[in-house]
């Protein structure tokens, strides 16, 4: 089943100048997006990512061991957003960014600790698929949690704006 | 990809061709617009289309179908086998998907589209479009032409961006309830509209313009939104002065509740 | 956009499921099940209620196929495309000062009944 992801353009800018700030403490920083589903051909899913959550600075933990940690607050916050857009079927993905360019890799942490906040999202917003998107200065990929089902890799991640970028997993090109 | 083929517009960008070959474009309508725009589309590298016609050639096609011959209006090609000999014929290891129906009765492939080129030819038809391509965060590019007579005959036609997050053809003053309603009353009565090979070709080639340029950004506009008016008499194509008076900014008419698939509200 | 409850309830009358949605600034009531008069084929479907100016009418009643009825109607409207599904409708000018909801459709429907 193909798994593709769009947004527009400005809001990846949105998205890069924010998780690019530096953080008092934190390594990296970390937000949430807000994402619809549309339908494709053969079973197919899109996602369209409609919002950016950032994070307050003051909902971050001093943690030295991980990148970014982040409190209740935060997840609260984004299990908000799942409850306030359950009538449009509207799911939350986590999204960081790697300090690289290529094609990003979820690190030990990230499979570690993203997947725990997975069953949260989906008790709230039970028809919403949810997830991790993870970037890269020159690339992107995405993990879903459809309704009821595993996680799955996207085959694309498309910017809809100017320059048009479609990031590409490595294995279908 | 043979760097000696596209070396001529190398000026388009280091990694223009990698951009351009991972680009999925569709192209509704295959007729005189269409059939400009896919040829185009094909010469400059684009690999992954998606196309829609259900039409086959006649012989009053022949004043304006690129690609078509006399032994097609007798064999009455479909158009869309037509639009694939083309792109196949310059891009051998091109992904074509295509649709000899309306795309309303198949819209799923269209979603997967970064850009459609709308080759309509109604007002209804390109609101339509529009809303699904705002509605799947899809570059939405019109051209159309018309010939009228008011003291004597002008050749008209339009060439309009309309982007999600950017101004939509109602905002830019294209679109109209009036212009809507006008034409749903026409249903019927609207008769062959006169069609030649020129105007269309400026067109189509416009439209391909605008769309390399949004999966390159070669000329750095970062223009999201146009409506380029022609005037074949004068043969200008100039941006609209309608557009250019507008004070608009922003697009009041699509919001994120209209992304994704319709949710209904129960009462 | 609200509506007045006791209209909405009488509307669920007609149909199997009411419920709303909006495309393009406009805001439908879209009826599944929506049974139709006597002498239709097929005897229900789904429908979309507009109860605002569309398309040069006061109001547009679409259907989610072409109705056969007892007599000919102009089906000007044929695959429209209107929130991800294709609609039908046939040409009937509904002119009715402040009409209800339930009057409206009821108004629309008489399209099937009478000759006209």
């Amino acid at each position: 089943m193909s798994i593709q992801f769009k947004l527009t353009g400005a809001l990846y800018r949105e998205i890069m100048r924010d998780l690019e700030r530096p953080h008092r403490f934190a390594a990296e920083r970390v937000g949430f997006v807000s994402g619809r589903m549309g339908s494709l051909s053969a079973g197919g899913k899109l996602v369209l990512v409609t919002r950016y959550h950032c994070i307050p600075d003051d909902c971050y933990i001093d943690d030295p061991d991980v990148g970014a940690r982040v409190n209740s607050e935060a997840i609260t916050r984004a299990m908000h957003a799942v409850y306030h857009g359950r009538s449009l079927r509207e799911g939350i993905f986590h999204v960081h960014l790697h300090q690289h360019h290529g094609e990003p890799v979820p690190s030990k942490t990230d499979w570690r600790e993203i997947p725990k906040i997975m069953p949260g999202f989906q008790a709230v917003g039970r028809q919403a698929a949810h997830g991790m998107i993870l970037l890269s200065a020159d690339h992107a990929v995405a993990w879903v949690w459809l309704p009821g089902g595993e996680p799955t890799i996207s085959d694309s991640i498309s910017v809809i704006g100017i320059p048009i970028r479609v990031f590409e997993r490595k294995a279908l090109q | 990809m043979n760097s000696d083929r596209y070396s001529r517009q190398s000026f388009l960008g280091a990694d223009s061709q990698d951009l351009i070959s991972k680009c999925t474009i569709a192209v509704v309508g295959l007729g005189g617009g269409g059939s400009h725009v896919v040829q185009q589309l094909a010469h400059i590298g684009f690999q992954r289309y998606v196309i829609y016609d259900y039409d086959v050639v006649e012989e009053s096609n022949l004043n304006r179908l690129v690609g078509a011959t006399l032994s097609d209006s007798l064999a009455e090609t479909p158009k869309l086998h037509l639009a694939k000999m083309t792109i196949f014929g310059l891009q051998r290891e091109a992904r074509v998907r295509g649709f000899s129906c309306k795309w309303q009765e198949n819209p799923e492939p269209l979603r997967e589209c970064q850009i459609v080129i709308g080759c309509v030819d109604s007002y209804k038809a390109r609101q339509e479009l529009e809303i699904a391509c705002r509605r799947y965060l899809i570059h939405y590019i019109d051209i159309g032409m018309d010939v009228h007579s008011k003291d004597q005959l002008v050749i008209g036609g339009q060439v309009i961006l309309s982007s999600p997050s950017s101004l939509c053809m109602k905002c830019m003053g294209f679109l109209t309830d009036e212009t809507l309603a006008r034409e749903a009353a026409q249903y019927g009565n609207a008769g062959e509209r006169p069609q030649v090979v020129w105007p269309n070709g400026v067109l189509a080639s416009t439209a391909v313009g605008l769309a390399v340029d949004l999966v390159t950004n070669w000329t750095r506009s970062d223009r999201l939104h146009a409506w380029l008016v022609y005037n074949g008499n004068e043969n200008t194509v100039k941006e609209s002065h309608t557009l250019r008076n507008r004070q608009t900014t922003s697009c009041p008419h699509f919001s994120d509740a209209d992304v994704g698939d319709p949710v209904l509200r129960e009462l | 956009m609200g509506y007045p409850k006791e209209q909405v309830e009488e509307l669920k009358r007609y149909c199997q499921k009411l419920n709303a949605v909006t495309e393009d600034g406009v805001t439908y009531l879209y009826l599944e099940g929506l049974r139709l008069p006597t002498r239709c084929q097929p005897v229900e479907c789904d429908a979309l209620l507009c109860p605002e100016p569309k398309d040069g009418y006061p109001s547009r009643l679409y259907f989610s196929s072409q109705i056969q009825g007892a007599y000919t109607r102009n089906w000007n409207v044929s695959n429209a495309r209107i929130v991800e599904r294709n609609w039908f409708a046939f040409s009937w000018r509904v002119e009715m000062a402040n009409p209800t909801l339930p009057q409206l459709l009821i108004a629309h429907l008489s399209g099937f009944a009478k000759e006209r």
